[in-house]
């Protein structure tokens, strides 16, 4: 038995030990452009801003593969042959398969305005996006490179998500003082927080009337824009981009709507899209891109599965749906890994009730549910600051948006699915809870209960 | 100013002199050096009685103090504010500065002892010695036992070994605030867990046989048993007293972790951290939201590889376990809460 996965991010880490799990002998073999090892993507603004190693980020330790027996492959894998069961990669023999597991992650959506490929342009998704930004930004280090960073370039692919940009740096001879990144979500606001423990000031140009629509209202989103602004980041909302412009040795200037912005760094965090142009068809997508895939995660192609940001998973609604996000990649790995080594009783992928959280520079964030219908708001800025949005309908709770304080979103969760009515949710929320200790509990009023 | 329930940016530690640099390296000879002048010479007393100290000990006294006061006031600046980091470190200062420094230095002239009420056997490791305890006024010694063998352990159980460690004791307090700097430098691999556990339970060891020993050395043994004992003593107080709580313990800060002493030689965190096991304490894990960062492992002070359980979904308890609370302060997803709740059986729903 031989078994293949294509990217070893943590959908395809955890469908390799999936497999080894069920299968003890089989023949694992990841292969991955990107690294040597398996390391947190969500990490990698720890490593920028220094406050994480590169080994730090890596869950397992180094010994990993020995000691799962997994093949490591190094190379890009550039198409799928699936009538021979081959997997083609650039520069090496395709390498056959029985079953394939195909976890080759999100790439960073690509910036369309004219001047994208100047120097001192680039995303921060990839570990040779992290190289290219120290090299931008950050003091030189001495110790501690990434793993193998230059094995990417033996594939000489100029589209590849993990090609080694040219840094403005280099020309320059200085590192980046005028920073901007575009876009504002979630990897935004955390290359902002990155640069501001460098020292910089960035400009954080925000599409949008307020920032992480999607997420937050205008009024959580205002708090975060002054925490922003209070720390120095110049954020800038409604601003849309145009045009970049500069010359051979790097950007110069950001044009926007609202005028022009001196710049000799530009971040764009647009968002992701599925990493499956390589597959040129051969597995059938939706129209994101993103791979479809059947409950137990099969795609139409036998003896293919897919999971994590670039699997397209049935919705509870018939609906199908990336879901770029870092517990439900672990999640469909587990389940693609199991599944691949015994097809014949496949588990189905249940799609649980939603949540996330993050950190907004200093303000933590919580969600848990959907957040339409009528909404319980409350703040309180004493010896906290917080503000808590319970979505409800019909009296009976379906989201929560919590900013400032930690919860349990797991009892947000189930609380949701028990309908419970939205009084008894406020009454005791303290079950919810998760605050450090001698934090001091949230106290709603009596006069301010539903 | 309003306060968010746990805040703090994102902080870097590329400064050479908190990442091995040369700066690092000559903070820690310097470290070193102050600690053999301290203990194998006389340097430091004319200093001490130039201040009007009474000796070198109140001079360490009042340095030691000086270090944790600097050390509290930037780990807060560091880190952000987080109630348990405010109200812990203040308990920290005021216990070394009234009993680890002004107390004893005033209890002479109502001519008492100069005692340290905050430390306790086998931490220190010559307190439950008959003739240490004979010559001690009988409330002392009944504190001296009774702090030993009976608050400590039940503590431990109630709350987790932290109350001492990381609430109490001069070395923890030392480390959690003048050690802060270079928290992330303390090994994680399991190599050093293994190294840890050997290590720990052999001091543990090692503590009792000696203490044993002089105590059957200065009640009912002949002068071979009780030579035996003061050679053991001796020993036991240049090896694990001078070099490896002093020395070693606090001139590695800068290369291995502020907890060095604390990790892999402390009888007492050995003997609470069993206590510890069988208590309450735990690091409870929220469920599905870690995202392996790798935050919480890094900044563990003793080398937990904290992710390891948060990844798995695993509320857990180590003996090695301090509770300085930061793997929870650092967490960007508020995964982990320390409690000394219900036992780890007893499922919450």
């Amino acid at each position: 038995m031989r078994i293949v996965v294509v990217g070893n991010g943590v959908a395809g880490m955890e469908a390799a030990q999936a497999a080894r799990r069920q299968l003890p002998t089989a023949a694992i073999s990841v292969v991955s452009e990107e690294s040597d090892h398996f390391f947190s993507r969500t990490a990698l603004m720890y490593v920028l801003s220094g406050q994480l190693s590169h080994a730090a980020t890596e869950p397992l330790e180094r010994d990993a593969y020995a000691r799962l027996g997994l093949v490591r492959v190094r190379a890009r894998a550039i198409g799928l042959d699936p009538a021979r069961r081959l997997l083609l990669l650039a520069g090496a023999d395709p390498l056959p398969y029985d079953r394939l597991i195909l976890a080759p992650g999100s790439r960073a959506r690509p910036a369309p305005w004219p001047g994208s490929d100047l120097p001192g342009v680039g995303s921060f998704v990839t570990l040779q996006d992290l190289a290219w930004l120290e090299e931008e930004i950050a003091p030189p280090k001495t110790t501690d490179r990434p793993p193998n960073e230059w094995a990417h370039l033996t594939s000489g692919a100029s589209d590849s998500p993990y090609r080694r940009r040219r840094s403005a740096a280099q020309a320059r001879g200085r590192r980046a003082e005028r920073p901007v990144v575009i876009g504002g979500g979630l990897i935004g606001v955390e290359v902002v927080e990155a640069m501001l423990a460098l020292g910089r000031r960035p400009t954080f140009l925000i599409r949008d009337d307020w920032f992480w629509p999607i997420a937050l209202d205008a009024q959580e989103a205002g708090w975060v824009a002054d925490e922003l602004r209070a720390h120095g980041v110049d954020a800038r909302t409604g601003t849309e981009v145009s045009a970049l412009e500069g010359g051979p040795g790097g950007v110069e200037r950001v044009v926007t709507n609202k005028g022009t912005i001196e710049a000799d760094l530009v971040v764009v965090a647009i968002g992701v899209v599925p990493n499956t142009a390589w597959l040129g068809g051969v597995v059938p997508t939706d129209r994101g891109g993103g791979l479809l895939v059947d409950a137990s995660l099969r795609t139409a192609v036998d003896d293919v599965w897919a999971c994590g940001d670039a699997a397209s998973v049935p919705m509870p609604d018939g609906s199908h749906r990336t879901e770029p996000l870092w517990y439900t990649a672990r999640a469909q790995g587990r389940l693609a890994g199991r599944n691949a080594s015994s097809p014949g009783a496949p588990a189905p992928y249940a799609r649980g009730t939603w949540y996330n959280s993050a950190k907004l520079m200093d303000i933590e964030y919580t969600t848990a549910g959907q957040l339409d219908g009528d909404m319980w708001r409350f703040e309180e800025a004493g010896a906290v600051r917080s503000s808590t949005r319970i979505a409800h309908r019909e009296g009976r709770v379906v989201g929560f948006n919590f900013l400032g304080r930690r919860w349990d979103h797991s009892v947000c969760a189930r609380w949701i699915e028990e309908g419970r009515p939205v009084r008894y949710v406020v009454d005791h929320l303290r079950q919810a809870a998760f605050d450090t200790e001698f934090v001091l509990p949230l106290v709603v009023p009596n006069d301010r209960r539903p | 100013m309003h306060l968010q329930a746990q805040a703090g940016l994102m902080t870097t530690y590329r400064e050479p002199w908190r990442n091995r640099g040369v700066t690092g390296v000559l903070i820690s000879v310097a470290l070193i050096a102050f600690y053999c002048v301290l203990y194998w010479t006389e340097w430091l007393s004319p200093v001490a009685e130039a201040l009007g100290l009474r000796n070198k000990w109140f001079l360490y006294g009042g340095l030691y103090s000086i270090g944790m006061i600097g050390g509290a006031a930037y780990m807060l600046r560091r880190h952000g504010t987080s109630r348990y980091h405010q109200v812990r470190l203040a308990v920290n200062v005021s216990i070394q500065v009234i009993l680890g420094f002004a107390l004893p230095y005033v209890m002479p002239w109502f001519e008492q002892p100069e005692y340290y009420f905050s430390y306790f056997w086998p931490l220190k490791y010559d307190a439950l010695y008959p003739h240490t305890l004979q010559a001690l006024p009988g409330y002392m010694a009944v504190w001296a036992v009774f702090g030993a063998l009976v608050l400590a352990p039940a503590a431990s159980l109630l709350f987790g070994k932290r109350w001492y460690c990381s609430w109490v004791c001069g070395c923890g307090a030392l480390a959690n605030t003048f050690g802060d700097p270079w928290r992330h430098l303390t090994p994680t691999s399991t190599a050093s867990w293994r190294f840890e556990k050997v290590a720990i339970h052999a001091s543990l060891v090692i503590a009792v046989v000696t203490t044993l020993m002089v105590v059957l050395g200065q009640t009912v043994g002949g002068t071979a048993v009780a030579g035996i004992a003061d050679e053991m003593k001796q020993g036991y107080g240049f090896v694990f007293g001078s070099i490896l709580a002093g020395v070693v313990g606090t001139g590695l800060y800068p290369i291995l972790g502020p907890r060095v002493w604390c990790r892999n030689f402390c009888p007492m965190a050995a003997l609470l951290g069993l206590t510890q096991k069988a208590g309450r304490f735990r690091i409870r894990v929220k469920p599905d939201m870690c995202i392996s960062c790798g935050n919480c492992t890094t900044y563990c002070e003793m080398g937990i590889d904290v992710r390891a359980y948060a990844q798995n979904n695993e509320s857990f308890t180590r003996a090695s376990c301090v509770g300085c609370g930061m793997c929870a302060h650092v967490c960007p997803r508020g995964v982990l809460k320390l409690e000394a709740g219900q036992p780890l059986s007893v499922d919450l729903g």
